[in-house]
């Protein structure tokens, strides 16, 4: 289908939408990448969204009105800028939830701050979303600071202590593949990592669709590498694990970003057994202690019975999470004008603990969810499931000699 | 002194990589005159290919050959015919170019509708057993692509040189309209290259794919990489394709080792460009580029 017909499809269907629904309702938009080949996530993400919003208009919608939806397929930066402002201009929505990606993200944001809209990011990682000082942009979901932050502070506490070593004595390579998603978490595992006082001895980046990493892991093996991190994507992990097998190289502990390693097509890829131990950081997965994320359950259960499979990632989970949260909070406001949301999100103030994501929320200066985390997990018996922190763990982390 | 070993032996089997998926795109450019794009598509097409049926039949990759290839020929057939044979007498030739980069995009588009942005995993069915020769160490997968690169450009050369049909095609390359005057049938030659270069892809597709996971921009990567290679090995010289592709795979991967896995690229194109300016022509290649040289 071309752009033009899709356009004129969705707005078709818009308009019937916008016909069908009733005068009082409320209208928010819903800025994803619909297709494209971010499609598969910018859905799931957006799923969590409609699982939140059909369950606070089960429950008398929010001030009394409904919620309804409006969806814009953010397939690229300049059509997510086009259908922010249609989003915004025709449908006159209240606020905008996104967005997955964070180039979506940041290029749809902008059009929503010059109008003066609510903008609510659940799910986009990059430093850059919060980082530009913009007034109409909260984000509940953590970031690509908070994946370093996790995967040093577990290196410290979890996986020196297994495997019986000062933290400090650990020789320790940061690999990443060289676009922004890889350079900004990298960034974060060297500065948490020296602040932290472990030894960084190698940076390495790398393009992620590269076909070779084998004079890498050499380069790794000389230097008598301990732990490595590697922030990738798919082929790049599968492509590190197998050639790193391949010449016999084997640190104590690999530790992924996210990306690749969260996905169970890698897992198949390399086969379960050479993936078994790997570590990783990413948003709540599923296969964790449920009582640190009270309402796991339930969404899954809510998932499971729309939509007919079990959640095919975390991203669903943080976007209701997010959506949830915020809904909740304007139930309690008094209107949907910007300024009344603004303060709205200033109060918001929920303890860690209490989310089904575990994390809690509460907003900083920068509109940046300060409560947000990431969590510890490990590939088990082909299996993600979360190993840290230790309140969250589902199964406690194998390394070393346990 | 074993790692130095082992780096160059990896950048030789890089080398034979990067050979493979070359020589179909120098045969393209050398006798077609079309610089096609959609190289790298064909690649990922092939790999899908060998990937389905490997899984489907639960046959071993490498037999897989038997349909991947010949799969190929037709669909740079019929590239030929539909897409380039009518834009070859357009007013500028550029416009292939701009067809071909729409038939990748196209491609690429494709294999996200039908597979998602997944990657696809052809099983390795023991190719990624070690082999060690002394001190080095190679993969069997990567020791078969590196002598299958040098038996195609053996045979490839044998072909043009020997059969008929090969010289018709050596002759169409030199000069198209005096070729057309011996009575040969030029487009359809044209559209025999095509096929064969394409079906070359098709051959390293089924090599390539039980080693590295399969996704819809898996061609990105192999065609810069092969255009890099035939350029520098004098553009549509097949043998030259292969030195070149030679010389690529060990800068890769000594500057890989010795200089950082981030500055890889810069080496290899910073090579590239200094070749470029010192000798126009590539490694091998002549003044005229009317000729394709085996």
């Amino acid at each position: 289908m071309s752009y033009r017909k899709a356009l004129t499809a969705a707005a078709a269907a818009g308009v019937l939408l916008a016909a069908s629904g009733a005068a009082a309702d409320v209208k928010f938009g819903a800025l994803y990448p619909f297709s494209g080949d971010l499609a598969l996530l910018g859905e799931e993400s957006y799923r969590g969204l409609e699982i939140a919003v059909e369950e606070i208009n089960a429950n008398g919608g929010v001030q009394g009105e409904q919620i309804v939806l409006e969806r814009g397929d953010a397939v690229d930066n300049n059509q997510a800028i086009g259908e922010a402002r249609r989003l915004i201009s025709r449908e006159q929505v209240a606020g905008i939830f996104g967005s997955y990606a964070s180039s979506r993200s940041i290029a749809a944001s902008q059009v929503a701050e010059l109008s003066g809209i609510p903008y609510f990011e659940l799910g986009a990682v990059a430093d850059e979303v919060t980082g530009r000082g913009l007034e109409w942009l909260w984000r509940t979901n953590p970031t690509a600071e908070h994946m370093g932050q996790l995967i040093v502070e577990m290196t410290v506490e979890a996986i020196a202590p297994r495997l019986n070593r000062d933290p400090g004595d650990l020789r320790i390579a940061i690999i990443h593949e060289d676009s922004s998603y890889g350079t900004s978490v990298a960034g974060h595992q060297e500065r948490y990592g020296k602040e932290a006082g472990l030894n960084i001895v190698t940076v390495q980046a790398y393009p992620a669709n590269t076909v070779d990493m084998s004079s890498l892991v050499l380069d790794l093996q000389s230097r008598d590498i301990d732990v490595v991190y590697q922030t990738s994507y798919q082929n790049d992990s599968v492509l590190f694990l197998q050639q790193a097998d391949e010449a016999g190289f084997k640190p104590a502990a690999i530790v992924g970003g996210g990306g690749g390693y969260s996905l169970q097509p890698t897992a198949d890829a390399v086969g379960h057994e050479l993936i078994d131990g790997v570590l990783n950081a990413d948003f709540t997965q599923y296969l964790v202690n449920t009582e640190a994320t009270p309402g796991l359950e339930d969404f899954v259960s809510a998932y499971e019975e729309r939509y007919g499979t079990f959640p095919r990632s975390g991203h669903s989970l943080n976007n209701y999470v997010g959506a949830k949260a915020i809904l909740q909070a304007l139930d309690e406001a008094d209107g949907f004008d910007p300024d009344v949301i603004a303060e709205t999100m200033a109060a918001i103030d929920i303890p860690a603990g209490q989310t089904a994501a575990g994390y809690g929320m509460l907003f900083d200066d920068t509109h940046q969810n300060e409560r947000a985390a990431m969590m510890g997990l490990q590939w088990q018996d082909g299996k993600l499931v979360t190993v840290y922190p230790e309140e969250a763990a589902y199964a406690p982390m194998r390394l070393g000699n346990e | 002194m074993d790692t130095f070993l082992q780096v160059l032996t990896n950048g030789l089997m890089l080398g034979g990589l990067f050979a493979i998926v070359s020589i179909g795109l120098t045969l393209i450019f050398g006798i077609v005159k079309v610089i096609n794009f959609a190289h790298g598509e064909y690649l990922m097409v092939g790999m899908y290919l060998t990937f389905l049926l490997a899984t489907g039949l639960h046959v071993h990759p490498y037999l897989t050959v038997a349909a991947v290839a010949p799969l190929l020929f037709v669909l740079g057939a019929l590239t030929q015919r539909f897409l380039i044979q009518p834009l070859m007498s357009a007013r500028d030739e550029h416009v292939q170019i701009f067809a071909t980069v729409g038939l990748s995009t196209a491609l690429m588009n494709l294999a996200l509708l039908v597979f998602g942005a997944d990657i696809a995993s052809t099983p390795s069915s023991g190719l990624r057993t070690s082999l060690h020769l002394g001190p080095v160490r190679i993969l069997l997968g990567q020791a078969v692509i590196f002598v299958v690169s040098i038996a195609l450009v053996a045979a490839l050369h044998w072909y043009l040189q020997r059969t008929q049909t090969g010289r018709a095609i050596r002759a169409v390359a030199q000069n198209r309209d005096a070729a057309q005057l011996m009575g040969i049938n030029v487009n359809w030659i044209y559209i025999l290259t095509f096929g064969i270069g394409a079906a070359c892809v098709g051959l390293a597709a089924s090599l390539v794919a039980p080693l590295y996971p399969t996704q819809p921009t898996s061609g990105t990567y192999f065609v810069l990489i092969a255009f890099v290679v035939v350029v520098l090995g004098g553009l549509g010289s097949i043998g030259g394709a292969f030195l070149g592709a030679m010389v690529i795979g060990l800068i890769d991967s000594l500057s890989g080792f010795y200089i950082g896995s981030d500055l890889r690229e810069v080496a290899v194109f910073g090579v590239f460009l200094l070749i470029l300016i010192l000798r126009p022509s590539g490694l091998f290649g002549r003044k005229n580029l009317a000729h394709v040289s085996p």
